[in-house]
């Protein structure tokens, strides 16, 4: 289970966050919407790390996950995407993907010089994961292609696999739909439907409510950094007062 | 001729292993470091202190080799949580601050004067240990730069909120480089001072890290053999201006300006026309189809 209590974030005099709390069992994939600045994504930066809360705290299995250390967090297992994903431009997709995993003895100094044999094991081993990932998000003819060269659909993808090379227990999805082609979107939905029969959290910020409504078993909805609803997709879609703040319109 | 040879290889081999040490630190990892000159003279220096205090010369390159890590840590830990325009200010500045020490304090090697140091008489043999020092730095860092190690520092360079992201610390991985770059300089500089058998603070001018960097951007960032190429560049040119000098007839002080002019420009055209470089970091392709 991941909870996040009372998390609060200003940004000089703007409350960002005004003591939201979420929680997001196993196996569940949890949907946040809310109209841009409603603050989405700053309470995926608090819980990846990367943003330090003013005050709040996160919680993995009862356990407190550190706040504002984004590599201890993914340590955690805990990982996530960006809104504009983050790749190495001048790597290869392939190469990108290699360095999602974790646990790579080849990164230390001395294993490096004084054990070559287990680095190249380890090396084969998360090539053979890369390419198997890189088979299911049809990226694999692009394997040794730049990342820059992807197009911004394709860099979203890169960016899921990446975070499946680390085999995380939580994935925070910041708009894995948004400017994806719709092939490519039910391609997604069928992905994370796989992921959450493993047992995983899922996180999903999503503006499409479509996906939403096919995916999430929970949905909460912020407004001025604050949750105004919380439930299933359903019942989110027939609540008024989010009608009037986010969806503008009867649905 | 024989001479200008050997003097010219072992110069090469020298700054090629500085610039190699700055490739690690800024084309693998994107560490802006102004400062490369202080692991060379650190290196020196420790080479320098021994002599003037009457130590054997071993302590004292035990003493640069050990001692530019530490300071290098010393330099990032302030360093490493700012920006990188500030990490090229402050180490630009510590390399200053080294210099004007030695200036100031004569205790430590003679200040201004400089300090003679223990000079390799066998010229042949001073060329094949700079050699030797280099195929060592060439050894450590084409392992690195082409492991799972280098591939992580690139995406250091790129991205360092994606490293962290996928869980790695970024500062750690810097001072990691800073501890392999600065010893490989520091024993550059150990070498230096026992090839030349001089140490003074006016061979470790600000100027001295523009020339590294000019191999570097020269050769192509990045890339370990570039740099090498770039190294050989700059400092054919460097050792030939003697011959400009004697040929055209001008003062030689004004070759020597001419000199650094030559780098400015080959820096700025180079920026502009080439910023990959002439050896550009290569792209590391797999074998996909066959599996």
């Amino acid at each position: 289970m991941l909870t996040a209590a009372d998390i609060a974030v200003a940004f000089g005099g703007f409350q960002a966050l005004r003591g939201v709390a979420i929680e997001a069992a196993p196996g569940t994939i949890v949907g946040i919407v809310g109209p841009n600045g409603s603050g989405k994504s700053t309470l995926v930066n608090v819980i990846s790390g990367i943003q330090l809360p003013d005050r709040g705290e996160v919680r993995l299995n009862g356990r407190p996950v550190p706040l504002g250390r984004p590599d201890i967090v993914a340590a955690h297992g805990i990982g996530r995407t960006f809104q504009v994903p983050r790749l190495a431009r001048r790597l290869t997709v392939l190469q990108n993907m290699l360095v999602g995993a974790r646990a790579q003895v080849g990164e230390r100094l001395f294993p490096l010089f004084l054990n070559p044999g287990r680095v190249a094991g380890r090396e084969r081993e998360i090539e053979a994961a890369a390419l198997a990932i890189l088979r299911r998000l049809g990226l694999v003819a692009k394997a040794n292609d730049y990342a820059s060269g992807l197009s911004g659909g394709q860099q979203k993808l890169l960016s899921m696999g990446m975070l499946l090379m680390s085999d995380p227990g939580v994935l925070l999805l910041d708009e894995p739909a948004a400017g994806v082609n719709p092939v490519l979107i039910e391609q997604q939905v069928a992905f994370l439907s796989a992921l959450r029969v493993e047992g995983r959290i899922i996180l999903l910020i999503e503006h499409n409510m479509e996906m939403v409504a096919n995916l999430c078993d929970r949905v909460y909805v912020l407004d001025a950094g604050e949750v105004i609803a919380e439930g299933t997709p359903a019942a989110i879609r027939s609540d008024e007062t989010v009608m009037r703040s986010y969806l503008g319109q009867p649905a | 001729m024989v001479d200008f040879v050997i003097y010219s290889t072992t110069t090469i081999a020298l700054w090629s292993v500085l610039g190699l040490s700055l490739n690690l630190q800024f084309g693998l990892t994107g560490l802006v470091n102004f400062g490369q000159v202080l692991p060379f003279a650190i290196g020196a220096y420790g080479a320098g202190f021994a002599a003037v205090h009457g130590l054997p010369w071993w302590s004292g390159a035990i003493g640069g080799i050990v001692l530019a890590p530490l300071i290098g840590l010393l330099v990032i830990l302030p360093a490493g949580r700012l920006a990188q325009d500030y990490w090229a200010l402050i180490t630009l500045g510590a390399g200053e601050i080294f210099r004007l020490t030695m200036v100031n304090v004569p205790a430590i090697a003679d200040g201004i004067e400089g300090a003679s140091v223990h000079r390799l008489g066998d010229r042949t043999l001073a060329m094949l240990l700079a050699l030797g020092l280099l195929a060592v730095a060439w050894l450590i860092l084409h392992r690195i730069a082409e492991g799972p190690l280098g591939r992580l520092l690139r995406v250091i360079r790129e991205d360092e909120t994606l490293a962290a992201t996928l869980g790695r610390n970024p500062l750690r991985f810097q001072m990691l480089v800073t501890v392999v770059a600065w010893a490989l300089a520091g024993a550059a500089g150990v070498l230096y001072a026992h090839v030349t058998g001089y140490v003074s603070p006016a061979s470790f001018m600000v100027i001295e890290t523009f020339v590294i960097w000019t191999a570097v951007v020269l050769g192509g960032p990045g890339s370990n053999l570039g740099v090498v190429a770039g190294t050989v560049l700059v400092q054919l040119t460097s050792v030939s201006t003697r011959f400009v000098a004697q040929w055209t007839h001008l003062p030689s002080d004004l070759v020597a300006n001419l000199r650094l002019a030559t780098f400015g420009l080959v820096l700025v055209l180079v920026f502009l026309y080439r910023p990959q470089g002439l050896l550009p970091e290569r792209k590391k392709a797999y074998d996909v189809d066959r599996r």
